[in-house]
């Protein structure tokens, strides 16, 4: 089975649940859920199973391109959709009320039909080689996420979250086309390939595809969340219900990445533009592990906590950038930059998606957000705070979980590459940030062990759906074992 | 499966089954965990018999690429030396604990605790490689956090081990910085294959960064072995019940440290710099740490700050190894000389700490020493273990203590300064110990709960005894020189060192027998010892005004620049030039754009910049 019939399988399966939406009186919506739950499941299957995994990458038309960094990033997409499902149907009976008048589920079909579509895009946008592809997958995912951030029509937060999300984004894209029709100009070219040929063909301008490289950083670092292109996170991750926040943090992220990835290996390996491009990395890495981690240490809100997590990541992901400068390829001990960022991103979706299905959980049974509403977990519910104790410990990077070896893997490359280039800086903006980490995450798991449960609505024993339970002890199981043998993961790579 | 994955994996085998099948059946998992606890120690001792030591067993853990880990196990000298220490003062706590935590509600988790410490102490030991320490480095954490806040539902226990925690990860990730630099260097992190290509002259390294590299691994031991500016913990850290106390905070994590740098000798003799560090970092703590414990009033505190003080002896005279003397580096002669005084202080600080345990237990949980008194009458036995206890630590011939504290002078004696130093640290131990002793055991009952006091039952006792033997003769050459030859460790030339030594600990212990003769409280208070400095509260204050000012400059752009001046600054524009979109939270949302717009451009002022 060729790879690219894994998308027109979303599709259709998309459509299906659209239809049945549409004309079926089912009033809990709630077997949509389930249809897509296992219809993302069997294409995981396939992309497992049927398609096969070539060491030969191959194109198709020229537009999409598939190897095995495509695959993978297939599959992060495919599961991250599915989890977030999961999410959405926990998170229903809390999320009815903002949808419709009269307290019912019906209008929440489309609320699983359209990460559907999303994934599309996500998957599109790993297989995606040049700037007209990669364009429009990644218009299909943001505009997809504009409708679902302002799904809670009846919510103001939501609503607005919504409007700064369409005109924020509106505003990246602007920089990117704008970048694209600069590289264009300059190269004649779209695809990635015959942009490399002509960056070192010696015959362009430094100066404009600089420029023109900088405008694709622009629209690139708001998918990915980098400082200064970040603000519109917390707002965002905030005000939208708790699926789309988790599915904006983890889909949306690592779609960024393999396109950012992508995009900058040319830039990095032509002699013209690489020292700039290390620079603007270097920057961008810096600000956003600075402000991403410091910032949130005085967070109360704990989706707005994960909101700036989710930039601080993005900063030590990108950490692993500017190692990919061809000089020291050679050089470098252990895993390939790629490989690293890949390894972490598949942790990233482990960890953060056990994280939000425990809050998911808790904030729609208890109705509160902040930090403070998770204080006595450790009594009322076992389980769930173990698993947001492994899943915050995994994002602090405590050994022995994925996030550890994620992290590990991240900082021998910039450490290695400090050595090689003297970019200490780096290192220490990560050291910095990586601190600042424990300290903040480690405040949750002190307001779910310590001080018991105050008022009596918080006694209320959380009830916790079978299929939940299932996919938080398998990702939990996930975040261990990953972390111990990593090798279940960079076996894929 | 080898003997030493027994001694390594029991321990954890005992841990899971308290943890997931026994929480109900208290007794019995105690039992458990005490039997595990009696087969390694047993197992141990077929172990030091063992001819062979090389092909422990090892197996690879991870490989990608170039990339590879083993979880494999290596055990030499001093390593042989260190799993005695472990397991046989494991298994003594282990057995004491059963009288100490009889009533105690969470006593399954207590020796699920007790075993997971083992499992991960034990393969710090064995780990062949830094990876895998590191791993274990971790785990010991893990227990420590757990055994600390045993009695959570305290506040103080709660706080402690949050801070031993969160101060541990400052040290730990200069660690793990450390690892991945010699790693870089040498591309691998295993001790014999980086021994090997430095002997060889092979990796890239340069001596700077050589030096580096070995100042973050110190780090690590900065943190575990508590060292200053990172030792703030360790008090703290006597919230958690006392036999962990002996175990974990005296005898044998705290010295991890210790022990871990005596594993990466080979480094430190080429990296001179960060060797002198190591030293002075050493003798600093020694000296600050035996000043804080002459002013302490809680029995545990006068300990922990004793312990503290010993482990900076043990840093400083490992720390000698990088020192050239003679054209030749110290080497061996040093770390040899840090670890028989962690061997011997084994002993003696474990049989201190359980000792204080046992009166602890006899006083109702009293820790006041001046609240104490006369102990001497009820506690028999435990009073002469204890005071024999005090004199190897106070470094009185024939006992233990006297033999490593030669053996560090004389590594110390190379420089003036730190022997100074060292020598003004022993007559401050023998002083503050026979103060303690003066106090708790002499004198008048000062409360009903030492007047109450009578002898600890026996189960508690044989610990006692048994560590008392090992205080007594550890110093011994045929107590240690199974593990290490007499010869490799330095013994003082002539008898003037000793002589010298020996007067100053006399003196101490004379000067703290007659200050403190018949007080029933402190008569010479000392405020800026007895608060430790103001260490805490300093740190208290850098912590709140590092963090307040880094929050504020981040809430200030957030607030200024988004907010104030670019959103309301915007927003009034907007508002003057009659936007339609007036009075709605959009002026917010301008100022999100305007702010995104500045973002782009920054971005392209520093590429013009550097296309220059």
């Amino acid at each position: 089975m060729p790879a690219y019939y894994l998308e027109i399988l979303i599709l259709l399966l998309g459509f299906t649940m659209l239809g049945i939406e549409a004309f079926s009186s089912n009033r809990s919506r709630s077997g949509i859920a389930v249809l897509g739950i296992s219809g993302l499941f069997v294409v995981l299957l396939f992309l497992i199973i049927a398609v096969p995994s070539s060491e030969v990458p191959y194109d198709y038309w020229g537009i999409y391109h598939v190897d095995k960094w495509a695959l993978f990033y297939k599959a992060i997409a495919i599961l991250t959709t599915l989890l977030v499902l999961v999410l959405a149907k926990d998170f229903s009976s809390a999320f009815k009320k903002y949808t419709s008048q009269s307290n019912e589920f019906s209008g929440i079909g489309e609320y699983y039909c359209l990460p559907i579509f999303v994934c599309a895009g996500l998957m599109w946008m790993a297989s995606a080689k040049d700037l007209i592809t990669i364009f429009v997958s990644l218009e299909l995912v943001t505009i997809g996420f504009y409708v679902l951030v302002s799904f809670m029509r009846r919510n103001v937060g939501s609503l607005e979250a919504g409007v700064k999300y369409l005109v924020l984004g509106a505003l990246s894209t602007g920089f990117l086309v704008y970048g694209i029709a600069w590289i264009f100009g300059v190269t004649g070219h779209f695809d990635l390939s015959g942009i490399a040929e002509a960056l070192n063909s010696g015959e362009i301008e430094k100066k404009p595809i600089i420029f023109a490289f900088a405008l694709l950083m622009v629209g690139l670092g708001f998918k990915v969340a980098a400082v200064p292109f970040h603000i519109w996170v917390p707002d965002v991750y905030q005000g939208t219900s708790m699926p789309i926040t988790a599915f904006l943090s983890v889909g949306s992220k690592a779609a960024g990445f393999i396109v950012l990835l992508r995009v900058i290996e040319p830039f990095l390996n032509s002699p013209l533009t690489s020292s700039s491009v290390i620079l603007i990395l270097s920057f961008l890495v810096c600000v956003t592990l600075f402000f991403g981690n410091l910032v949130a240490i005085k967070q109360t809100n704990i989706k707005r906590l994960l909101a700036y997590s989710s930039i601080a990541h993005a900063g030590f992901l990108m950490m692993a950038l500017p190692a990919m400068e061809s000089g020291f390829h050679s050089k470098l001990i252990g895993p390939s930059p790629m490989e690293s960022i890949s390894f972490y991103l598949a942790g990233y979706l482990l960890m953060t998606m056990l994280c939000f299905l425990v809050i998911t959980i808790v904030s729609s049974l208890t109705d509160g957000e902040n930090i403070d509403d998770l204080r006595g977990l450790g009594a009322r519910s076992p389980l769930l705070a173990f698993a947001m104790l492994v899943g915050v410990a995994s994002l602090a990077g405590i050994p022995l979980t994925v996030g550890f070896f994620g992290k590990f893997l991240l900082f021998n490359i910039a450490i290695q590459y400090a050595v090689f280039s003297g970019s200490w800086y780096i290192v220490a903006f990560a050291v910095l940030g990586a601190s600042a980490g424990f300290y903040y995450y480690f405040k949750i798991i002190r307001a779910m062990y310590c001080g018991g449960a105050e008022q009596d609505g918080d006694q209320l024993a959380l009830t916790i759906s079978t299929l939940s339970r299932v996919v938080i002890i398998v990702l939990l199981a996930g975040v261990i074992l990953c972390g111990v043998f990593p090798k279940l993961i960079l076996g894929f790579l | 499966m080898t003997t030493a994955f027994i001694i390594l994996l029991l321990p954890l085998v005992a841990a899971a089954s308290n943890l997931l099948l026994l929480r109900k059946k208290a007794n019995f998992s105690a039992f458990v965990s005490t039997f595990s606890a009696a087969i390694c120690l047993v197992l141990t001792f077929g172990l030091i018999r063992q001819d062979d030591l090389n092909n422990l067993g090892s197996f690879n853990w991870i490989k990608i690429a170039d990339l590879k880990l083993d979880i494999g196990i290596e055990l030499h000298g001093l390593g042989l030396g260190m799993i005695l220490v472990v397991t046989l003062i494991g298994f003594l706590v282990h057995l004491f604990s059963l009288g100490y935590m009889r009533e105690d509600a969470g006593k399954a988790r207590y020796f699920s605790g007790l075993s997971l410490f083992m499992f991960s102490m034990t393969g710090i030991v064995f780990a062949d490689n830094l990876a895998m320490m590191f791993i274990f480095w971790e785990l010991v954490g893990v227990s420590s956090y757990l055994l600390i806040g045993h009695w959570y539902h305290k506040n103080t226990a709660a706080e402690a081990a949050k801070k031993a925690f969160l101060v541990n990860r400052i040290g730990d990730f200069g660690f793990m910085i450390g690892i991945l630099l010699i790693w870089g260097s040498f591309g691998s992190v295993n001790f014999v294959e980086i021994e090997g290509s430095l002997r060889n002259g092979n990796g890239n390294y340069d001596k700077g960064l050589l030096n580096w590299s070995v100042f973050c691994i110190f780090c690590g031991a900065i943190g575990k072995s508590a060292q200053v500016p990172l030792h703030v913990w360790l008090p703290d850290a006597m919230e958690g019940p006392t036999p962990v106390s002996a175990l974990i905070h005296a005898a044998t994590m705290v010295a991890a440290g210790v022990f871990m740098l005596t594993k990466v000798l080979f480094l430190i003799e080429v990296a001179p710099t960060a060797a002198s560090v190591i030293q002075y970092v050493g003798a600093i703590t020694a000296l600050i740490a035996a000043l804080m414990a002459t002013q302490q009033n809680d029995i545990k505190k006068i300990l922990a700050y004793s312990t503290l003080s010993q482990l900076g002896y043990m840093i400083m005279a490992v720390g000698f190894a990088g020192l050239l003397s003679g054209g030749e580096v110290l080497g061996e002669k040093a770390s040899n000389a840090g670890f028989f005084h962690l061997y011997t202080h084994a002993f003696f600080k474990a049989l201190l700490f359980l000792g204080s345990g046992a009166i602890i237990y006899a006083c109702h949980h009293e820790q006041n020493i001046w609240k104490m008194g006369g102990l001497i009458g009820r506690m028999k036995v435990t009073s002469f273990t204890f005071l024999i206890a005090t004199a190897a630590l106070a470094g009185i011939y024939p006992l233990s203590g006297f033999y490593s504290k030669d053996a560090i002078m004389t590594i110390a004696a190379n420089k003036p300064l730190l022997l100074v130093i060292g020598s003004f640290v022993a007559f401050l131990t023998a002083f503050y110990m026979t103060r303690l002793c003066v106090v708790v055991f002499f004198g008048r009952a000062r409360s009903w709960s030492s007047e109450e006091a009578k002898e600890v039952p026996l189960l508690m006792l044989v610990p006692l005894l048994v560590l008392t033997i090992g205080a007594i003769f550890a110093g011994q050459t045929f107590a240690y020189s199974w593990f290490v030859p007499s010869k490799d460790i330095p013994h003082p030339e002539g008898v003037v060192l000793p002589l010298i030594l020996t007067a100053i600990a006399v003196a101490g212990i004379i000067a703290g027998f007659f200050l403190y003769r018949g007080r029933d409280q402190e008569p010479y208070p000392v405020q800026v010892l007895s608060r430790k400095f103001y260490l805490d509260e300093i740190y208290i204050i850098l912590v709140r005004i590092f963090q307040d000012a880094v929050a504020w400059v981040a809430k200030q752009i957030d607030r200024l620049l988004i907010d104030g001046l670019l959103v309301r600054g915007v927003a009034r524009l907007v508002t003057e030039i009659g936007s339609v979109l007036r009075g709605m939270q959009s002026g917010n949302l301008q100022g999100y754009a305007f702010l995104f717009g500045v973002g782009v451009i920054l971005v392209l002022y520093i590429i013009n910049a550097a296309i220059g």
